[in-house]
């Protein structure tokens, strides 16, 4: 059994890493709730009960502004904060979600590396050969300097090439993890 | 029922409601859930989006009773989004209903 001051507390207590003005239009709403409940002879506990337990409803809207923060600045950490939220509520089904998800999240990874080892390893054969004759240490792999350049520059090229696919699929792992997020909160979907 | 298809539902509702005149949340809530049993609270996180996805936009009038209250009202995108959702609504209560009559074909 609640009061109204202690509802609206409650909220409050759930709410506060909200934005200040955001929390105060939300608490707003609920203010507006008791006060014409009251006027309509309802009491301050009946009223409290009807609008459900307030950690549920706290969990909404967080859920909600996560999701539109990640939106709006899709960061890993703003992204992480709203599939955290959503598993809070319980609608992220993510045992089966999750282990794909650090699958791709892992292979992402493994790609990132690979293109960056494709691209220090091109340049080093440029860079090797070309300074190959300045160099005390006479090295030969018993390959021509041409060659050897050439597959510097492709390496280096395949290594860009890939690097790029990668961030490419990194904002598409973004793009679909929000509207993954937000199916889940709307479920009908628009 | 389960929560989610609860929440679509319950905003096809909201959006149907607002196609006749504008409300205040309070009204909304009184007239859902003398229908539709559900926890008051929800209605207002869903107000909210609404709003967010500019389907609803809100004003203060002034009341006899009290403070002015926030009155929620349909915009063209809302009304648009209505026309689907009860077109999803229809066909999800077309094919449930063919199916518990017994009026499918084998």
């Amino acid at each position: 059994m609640m009061t109204k001051g202690e509802y609206i507390q409650s909220l409050r207590t759930y709410l506060k890493r909200l934005p200040p003005e955001e929390l105060e239009d939300i608490i707003y709403d609920y203010e507006e709730h008791f006060q014409i409940g009251l006027s309509k002879g309802k009491t301050e506990e009946e009223i409290a009960r009807e609008l459900g337990d307030p950690r549920n409803i706290a969990k909404m809207y967080n859920v909600s502004s996560k999701i539109d923060e990640a939106e709006q600045n899709p960061s890993t950490k703003n992204i992480l904060k709203a599939v955290f939220s959503a598993m809070a509520l319980g609608i992220f089904n993510f045992i089966i979600v999750l282990g794909p998800f650090v699958a791709i999240i892992g292979l992402l990874i493994g790609l990132y590396g690979l293109s960056i080892g494709f691209i220090a390893g091109g340049i080093s054969a440029i860079f090797g050969t070309m300074f190959v004759p300045f160099s005390s240490y006479q090295v030969t792999f018993g390959v021509n300097s041409i060659t050897s350049i050439s597959f510097g520059i492709g390496l280096t090229a395949l290594g860009v090439l890939f690097f790029i696919a990668c961030i490419y699929f990194t904002k598409l792992l973004y793009k679909g993890t929000i509207s993954y997020l937000k199916w889940n909160v709307d479920i009908i979907k628009k | 029922m389960n929560i989610q298809f609860k929440k679509g539902v319950l905003e096809l509702c909201v959006l149907s409601m607002l196609l006749g005149r504008d409300y205040y949340g309070y009204e909304l809530v009184e007239y859902i859930s003398r229908y539709i049993d559900i926890s008051e609270g929800t209605i207002y996180p869903l107000l909210r989006r609404l709003k967010k996805d500019g389907y609803v936009t809100t004003y203060l009038k002034e009341s006899q009773e009290g403070p002015p209250r926030k009155y929620y009202e349909i915009t063209e995108e809302g009304k648009k989004a209505y026309e689907e959702l009860v077109a999803e609504w229809n066909h999800f209560v077309q094919g449930v209903n063919t199916i518990v009559r017994g009026e499918y074909d084998d």
